[in-house]
């Protein structure tokens, strides 16, 4: 079976998109390094963020390279916003991003750290790549094919690709690079790779991959930044000497680093898109306030800014000089109970709690509107999200009769843990308080800081906590292991111990199922029964918020929070 | 001689003394307080296994006494140890930093000189004044307010309207530099500035009513030249010992001030490593900042020696 979109056809069908305009996406799971990692990474583009990038950017990028299409199928229809076409792409300038993560290795397979990510991603590709729009794209593979039982895949490769140091990319990188990932024993998402047995080079363009099992993840799982495509033993470097000066694919290659304060990228003389990366440097430079990095754009110091509080956007949007996009995110931020807590083991209880919050208020009061309210466990960027989820909607009235139904009729007094320094998660917290006093539940609020927190909640050592829950990938099952599979998902369903056999055996039923409907089918009874279930709230899904000068064009964010500089061209 | 000597021998050991009780101190809160590096290096995801493997490579595994005494042992080496979160050694990390902190503490004591000079002799020339009550106010309230808060004003008024300062970051060359510098001193300054007023003014104010201040302004001199020259250098040696003092919490100020400017100094790096958990990273920038704040003491002492010969070493 051959799936998937390349992005050259996508070109021709659908004007507006181009490869370049892709992304990969990689996120970051549920992990952050700091408070500075993921969350604050969420972003969006306000007016038609998608459309920032231009319709000639596209059309340019889509002229201007070689290359075969591959035929395609399944996967995703490819919707494509509109547009606000801005001219043809210009070469040139300097681009300086004003960035809350910092990068502290370029190695893609020892990382789970936003600043790297979205750092070694301009460096380095891998064979397929994640749109904005959250679709799968071919990216180093041209084509592939599945064999009937699903058990080999084998993978031509794009011709034409060259890394920085001018070698051709061959099926010996392919195989080294994910022979390195899947053997990685402390690789934070080697996991993806659990499915493979072997990995081999067929001439010199082409690789086989042969599986353990049938896994539908599994070209999503290659989309993943920790399965990058290196050069095979490193160029004939050590490790830690390739990765200071490292040799990719990618549109750019590094220039300078200072650890924890800025680094430079150049262009990629050898790219294989023709005529990309348009400007001739960019500049991250880490900046941890969030007035800092806002301020930097608006004086144009900067000209990108990331993680832009919720409360600046309509502030911002007012300035003529700035455009603040928010772009969806794979992200759903979640109430979790802890069932091995007797009160959150009797499902009433957390049944009332769900229809007792105001998930739309409690949105408006703390994201100003930037985010979404919650429903399903999934977000609605995901793949397979179903809106028709039955959702326990806000209701007091049956929150009361939900809980009359528990052991605890008349309420009780428990604890609600939340990470310190984020000014959402603390406005969720109070808002929760209230809306749980209503029910007679009264709720006492504890803040640690962000290590502390996340040790803490990963003993059990809690009653409710918030967090957020990530995908990395384009491909729901990650989410949906790990915080509904207790037995082998990772982390007893976001360590709330939820434990429904019936929820896991459908989302093991679906990590085999090749068949798009009926895959579909199946993650829409998992949401409904995690829905009814009620292990957590999903209390909102928030985007990610970039502020940028007016200058910029072409700038797009994937659901994973990736970004491709290699399409930025600046006025 | 003998007696000076025994001085600085004594303050010597203490301040030895005091580095090796700020090392322990870090050391234990550092693992008393919850908070797992692995866990923040290797994310959610993490198998115990994994989680294992990582403590056992940075010797987290060991007992405390053991890992204390590795550590210890490697800093009498001037080792101090690799960052968990870069893999790299803290002295690489933190030597880059170093220059930018210490510009950036520099630029604030300029400032803070430049600024409480005029004011507490504006303040004790006409004491009781509107200006002195001004003055005295513009202190108790510089007192209360947080310095970040001072630097957010800062910028909008200096960097966003008039455009005439850099919003943030360190500037190219040392011009650049310090034109970056400019807010962020004057910030950092206004932290202290208050408590250097009102001592300056106080010391002033007791030197004003000395018999040679009226036998200097009998002999006819301007009173101007009464001010600063007979009269401030007699009270600066408070307001120098207060200063010195205050180093330390000049030092610790420039965490939050080169968060607020996007200096990427030694300040920023620590509270980065705190959140991370990154041990060798905080244990050395703590070591570091307890040398720098021994140091100044030091020179303090011996400066406030040389501007009053009556103050005696021992």
């Amino acid at each position: 079976m051959d799936t998937n979109l390349d992005p050259e056809r996508l070109c021709l069908i659908i004007p507006h998109f181009s490869r370049a305009d892709v992304d990969r996406k990689l996120a970051l799971m549920p992990y952050r390094l700091s408070e500075l990692t993921r969350r604050d990474l969420l972003i969006r583009g306000g007016e038609g963020g998608a459309a920032v990038f231009g319709l000639s950017a596209l059309l340019a990028a889509c002229g201007g390279s070689s290359s075969k299409s591959s035929s395609s199928s399944s996967s995703s229809s490819v919707s494509s916003s509109t547009g606000a076409a801005s001219g043809t792409p210009k070469k040139g300038g300097d681009l300086v991003f004003a960035r809350s993560v910092a990068p502290t290795t370029l190695d893609p397979a020892n990382t789970i750290i936003a600043g790297d990510i979205y750092t070694l991603n301009q460096i380095f590709e891998p064979l397929f790549i994640t749109n904005p729009d959250g679709t799968l794209a071919l990216w180093l593979a041209k084509s592939f094919t599945t064999s009937k039982d699903h058990l080999t895949w084998t993978f031509d490769l794009r011709p034409g690709v060259k890394f920085s140091d001018g070698k051709p990319l061959t099926a010996d990188d392919v195989v080294f690079s994910i022979k390195r990932e899947a053997a990685n024993s402390v690789g934070p998402l080697s996991f993806l790779d659990f499915a493979i047995k072997s990995v081999t080079a067929q001439g010199s363009s082409t690789v086989v991959m042969k599986l353990k099992t049938p896994w539908a993840p599994f070209e999503s799982d290659m989309s993943v930044f920790a399965n990058a495509i290196l050069p095979a033993n490193f160029g004939g470097k050590s490790e830690k000497a390739f990765f200071q000066s490292p040799v990719g694919t990618g549109p750019f290659t590094l220039s300078s680093w200072t650890p924890d304060s800025n680094l430079t990228l150049k262009p990629n003389p050898s790219y294989w898109q023709t005529g990309k990366p348009y400007v001739d440097s960019v500049t991250i430079n880490y900046v941890t306030d969030d007035n800092q990095r806002v301020l930097q754009v608006t004086s144009g110091q900067a000209q990108i800014a990331d993680s832009v509080p919720p409360a600046n956007v309509s502030q911002l949007k007012s300035n003529g000089a700035v455009n603040v996009s928010e772009f969806p995110a794979w992200q759903v931020d979640l109430l979790v109970f802890n069932e091995q807590v007797a009160y959150f083991k009797d499902v009433h209880v957390r049944r009332a709690i769900t229809y007792a919050i105001n998930r739309p208020g409690l949105v408006q009061a703390a994201s100003f509107g930037t985010s979404k309210p919650g429903g399903s466990f999934f977000p609605p960027s995901l793949e397979y999200y179903d809106a028709g989820t039955p959702v326990l909607a806000y209701s007091v009235a049956n929150a009361k009769s939900e809980l009359a139904k528990s052991a605890y009729p008349h309420g009780f007094s428990t604890k609600l843990l939340v990470s310190g320094g984020d000014q959402t998660y603390a406005e969720f917290a109070q808002i929760i308080q209230a809306d749980l006093a209503k029910i007679g539940i009264k709720v006492s609020i504890t803040t640690l800081d962000h290590a502390a927190f996340e040790t803490t909640f990963q003993k059990y050592d809690y009653d409710m906590f918030i967090d957020y829950a990530i995908n990395d990938i384009s491909d729901p099952d990650e989410m949906a292991s790990f915080e509904t599979d207790y037995k082998s998902g990772g982390s007893k369903s976001y360590w709330s111990s939820y434990d429904n056999p019936a929820v896991i055996s459908l989302v093991h039923q679906a990590e085999a199922e090749f068949d798009t409907t009926k895959r579909k089918q199946l993650y829409a009874k998992i949401q409904a029964q995690v829905a009814q279930d009620a292990p957590f709230v999903a209390l909102d899904y928030p985007p990610y918020i970039y502020a940028t000068s007016k200058k910029v064009n072409g700038f797009a964010v994937n659901p994973g929070g990736a970004y491709r500089l290699a399409d930025v061209w600046l006025d | 001689m003998g007696a000076g000597w025994s001085y600085t021998a004594r303050r010597l050991l203490g301040a030895v003394l005091v580095l090796i009780g700020v090392t322990i101190a870090t050391f234990l809160l550092l693992h008393a307080a919850p908070g797992n590096p692995a866990e923040q290096v290797l994310g959610q995801r993490a198998t115990p296994a994994q989680l294992h493997a990582l403590e056992h490579q940075w010797g987290l595994d060991a007992s405390l006494p053991s890992q204390f005494w590795r550590y210890a042992q490697q800093v009498v080496h001037g080792d101090l140890g690799t960052s968990f979160v870069y893999g790299k050694s803290v002295t690489s990390l933190v030597g880059p930093r170093v220059g930018q902190t210490a510009l950036l503490v520099a630029v604030a004591v300029i400032f803070a000189i430049l600024i409480t000079v005029p004011l507490a002799a504006l303040a004790a020339s006409r004491r009781d004044s509107f200006a002195d009550q001004a003055v005295r106010g513009f202190s108790v309230l510089g007192l209360g307010l947080p310095s970040f808060w001072f630097g957010i004003v800062l910028i909008e008024i200096f960097a966003v309207n008039l455009k005439l300062l850099p919003v943030g970051g360190y500037g190219t060359g040392f011009g650049g530099h310090l034109e970056s510098l400019i807010l962020p001193g004057v910030t950092a300054a206004l932290a202290i500035v208050p408590l250097l007023i009102r001592s300056l003014r106080v010391g002033m104010l007791e030197v004003l009513d000395a018999d040679f201040v009226a036998a200097a302004r009998g002999n006819g001199l301007r009173e101007s030249r009464v001010l600063f020259v007979h009269v401030a250098r007699n009270a600066a040696v408070p307001t120098v010992t207060l200063l010195g003092l205050n180093i330390a919490y000049l030092l610790g100020s420039t965490v939050i001030v080169e968060n607020v400017f996007a200096l990427n100094g030694v300040g920023s790096l620590l509270l980065q490593a705190i959140q991370n958990r990154d041990f060798p990273t905080v244990q050395g920038i703590t070591l570091l900042l307890a040398v720098a704040v021994v140091i100044v003491n030091l020179i303090t002492d011996l400066l406030a020696a040389r501007l009053d010969p009556r103050i005696r070493l021992r």
